[in-house]
């Protein structure tokens, strides 16, 4: 499974304090410990307001000093995310996020094609999010069809099947899961993503409830999942489910973590 | 007998039990649940104000105590304020004949550029537990849309939802909307979702900043006293 890190974020009090001074160090740290623990991708979310284009240049070059991992720029502003995109260097970075919104997909999509990215693509429109499998599939449709328009493939796009609590609706879940399989099946170049702690809003034991998630979700055929990579138990769970998914050849990574004591048991 | 009806009506709010077939927070509660409960206490005319306050409301003032002591989660909050809900729709159309003041309307809207619905629904369920009418205008509402509805139907509270710190921004573009049209002193505006602040409620001159939907009830009680 691709690990994207999530601790970079300013929604976060102590990055988004850390921003605000421009404390270089800590952010780098994190950066650092992210890519150590196994993130694949650094995501970087430097918060919106006026200065969010001025501090998104800034933040990418602090991670960038501290990782060679490529990074996932995340903002809800395209104008953030082009910031981001003008002075990233490395390997093929991914846009967090696009969804089935015609403004959105012209603004991100010209982006992703000019920056050669890689497109988290959530599968909604502009009227929120579809309770409902066949409307999800229905927004990747928009999503495929106008991305295509600016000549990116499948292969670049990593939906979002949309993650809602449980807590609020116990069918939810199986929403997810069976959006993963349904986009798995339509798109099968294309990836699919997801951030896991949606799942346990407003439950106690969210831990649990999390790492219980991101099995299923990996059985259903989930390729890359956006989390705190410094959760031991949590990663635990992502090398178990390679294993398990036949995503380890000969087990050889699972045994590796084992030798080097990374596994939670 | 009417007393041990509105007892139990009570329990079973507690419990969120909307009917007899419903698991209960307990798992020894059987019986009737809440809205066979409610039509059993019609059936007996209980007056619709008691079943109202002794049973649905008393009820829901242990689940508000229970939810902010860390003892219930959301969904048992949930289980509870919908049960209330669906007896409040069965006792509406009898308070019609009764000196029972309606409670207001209550509208509530998530702003221009927000998506996020969970929080908006879940303070409307709890608000229109707590007797009060909720019209739900839906998420990414325009602000124009908010300020129309306003002229028209003059509703007494206007609940405004926002998840992000951008879209909080628009809240204090409804408020001054609204006093642009002339309509602020007509409504009262609550403010609420998680990137929203007492402090950025005043600064916008928002007349309530609500932390959840009980606390969205609680100020609501306490303005239709006055």
């Amino acid at each position: 499974m691709i690990i994207i890190g999530e601790k970079i974020n300013a929604s976060i009090p102590s990055v988004r304090d850390a921003i605000g001074r421009r404390d270089e160090s800590f952010l780098a740290d994190l950066a650092g410990k992210q890519d150590t623990a196994g993130a694949d991708y650094i995501d970087v979310n430097a918060g919106e307001g006026g200065e969010g284009a001025a501090t998104m240049r800034w933040l990418v070059d602090v991670v960038r000093s501290a990782t060679n991992k490529p990074l996932c720029l995340d903002s809800d502003d395209p104008s953030v995310l082009r910031a981001g995109l003008e002075v990233y260097r490395g390997d093929r970075v991914m846009i967090n996020s696009v969804n089935a919104e015609p403004d959105r997909l012209k603004m991100v999509g010209s982006l992703a094609a000019r920056n050669d990215a890689c497109v988290i693509a959530l599968v909604m429109d502009e009227g929120g999010i579809p309770r409902t499998v066949e409307e999800r599939v229905r927004a990747a449709d928009v999503i495929v069809k106008a991305l295509a328009d600016h000549g990116i493939a499948e292969e670049r796009i990593f939906f979002d099947p949309l993650v809602l609590p449980v807590s609020v609706d116990s069918i939810q879940a199986g929403v997810t899961l069976k959006t993963i399989e349904a986009l798995q099946k339509r798109y099968p170049a294309a990836g699919t993503v997801m951030g896991l702690s949606n799942i346990s809003y407003g439950l106690p034991a969210r831990g649990i409830v999390n790492r219980a998630f991101l099995l299923m979700a990996a059985a259903a055929g989930l390729d890359a999942a956006i989390l705190n990579p410094l959760d031991k138990r949590l990663m635990t769970l992502v090398a178990t489910a390679d294993l398990l998914t036949g995503r380890d050849s000969r087990c050889k990574r699972f045994i590796r973590s084992y030798r080097r004591g990374e596994l939670v048991q | 007998m009417s007393d041990d009806i509105i007892a139990m009506l009570k329990e079973n709010v507690i419990q969120g039990r909307m009917t007899g077939e419903d698991e209960g927070v307990d798992d020894t509660v059987t019986g009737p649940g809440v809205v066979e409960l409610t039509q059993r206490a019609i059936d007996e005319h209980i007056p619709p104000q008691d079943i109202i306050t002794g049973g649905l409301t008393a009820g829901m003032e242990i689940v508000g105590e229970k939810f902010n002591a860390g003892e219930y989660y959301v969904p048992d909050m949930l289980a509870s304020a919908e049960a209330v809900s669906e007896a409040m729709d069965i006792l509406k159309p009898l308070l019609a004949g009764t000196d029972v003041k309606p409670k207001g309307t209550f509208a509530i809207a998530t702003v221009k550029g927000d998506i996020h619905d969970i929080g908006k629904n879940i303070v409307s369920i709890l608000v229109k537990g707590a007797g009060y009418e909720v019209v739900d205008l839906g998420i990414d509402v325009p602000t124009d849309k908010i300020v129309d509805y306003v002229r028209e139907h003059k509703p007494a509270f206007l609940g405004l939802s926002a998840l992000l710190t951008t879209t909080m921004l628009v809240m204090g573009e409804v408020v001054t909307a609204l006093n642009a049209a002339g309509l602020r002193e007509q409504v009262k505006i609550f403010v609420g979702g998680a990137a929203v602040s007492k402090e950025y409620a005043e600064a916008i001159g928002a007349d309530a900043y609500c932390s959840d939907g009980f606390e969205a009830v609680r100020i609501l009680e306490s303005m239709s006293v006055v």
